[in-house]
């Protein structure tokens, strides 16, 4: 099994390219891959509920979702509109999981 | 005499232009984020990039008339800052070609400017790179 940590930094307001890379993400889970998919920046809003469909299928398929607590918080999003299973993070801990040695990284 | 690069943990190359979106928060923050966990960072700098680290900003933005008194840093200190805080674990690198051709060659002392025909170097002194933004 190989780890992922995919970074989207654009979300709904970036295009449909977005969305696409979130099907990835869960197209990987699919697959059977570790993958955790970090919402930063404008693509915090994909893990508003019902704005990034895609996000429901990589959590049932056993996906991590992360959003950067910061990135929310500038954008005054309230942590309960998120979907459920999205977790809240720091920057430590995506720079903690990047620099595990079998993690592969994308940023989009 | 022939330039080594020093091996890092991780190489963030900096693509996209600086103030399109929260690209350089992003950047500043994860580089301090790999640093505080003990990482060897590399940053390259490319194409409109390299305005972060040009000479002519100086040391703070210019005076925000909705608040006089507060100093705020340029992107040339806030860098300049995170290399003397970490001088054996932190390089910042430009690239020659995209400051020259955006006039940019005036860059701060503390930045080094490679030749992108070197990049190769630099993909092979590091474990890993993330690519962040577009040209």
């Amino acid at each position: 099994m190989n780890e992922y940590l995919l970074i989207e930094s654009g979300g709904p307001p970036a295009g449909p390219a977005s969305h696409r890379f979130a099907d990835d993400a869960a197209q990987l889970a699919r697959e059977g891959e570790d993958v955790a998919l970090f919402l930063v920046e404008n693509g915090v809003t994909g893990a508003v509920r019902g704005a990034m469909p895609e996000l429901d299928a990589l959590l049932w398929l056993g996906g991590r979702l992360w959003v950067d607590a910061f990135s929310l918080r500038q954008r005054a999003v309230d942590a309960e509109d998120l979907v459920p299973g999205a977790r809240l993070v720091e920057m430590r801990d995506v720079a903690r999981k990047l620099l595990s040695p079998a993690v592969r990284v994308v940023w989009h | 005499m022939v330039f080594a690069v020093r091996h890092t943990d991780v190489l963030l190359k900096l693509l996209g232009a600086p103030h399109q979106n929260d690209l350089v928060t992003s950047a500043l923050r994860l580089a301090q984020a790999l640093l505080d966990e003990g990482a060897a960072v590399q940053v390259w700098a490319c194409g409109d990039a390299t305005a972060l680290t040009c000479a002519a900003f100086g040391d703070s933005k210019p005076v925000n008339v909705a608040d006089r008194t507060v100093d705020h840093p340029s992107t040339v200190t806030l860098i300049r800052e995170l290399l003397i805080a970490y001088p054996e674990r932190l390089d910042w690198y430009v690239c020659r070609f995209c400051c020259a051709e955006r006039g940019r060659s005036d860059q701060i002392a503390e930045v080094l400017k490679r030749p992108p025909s070197q990049f190769w170097q630099h993909i092979r002194a590091t474990d890993k790179v993330v690519a962040m933004g577009v040209c």
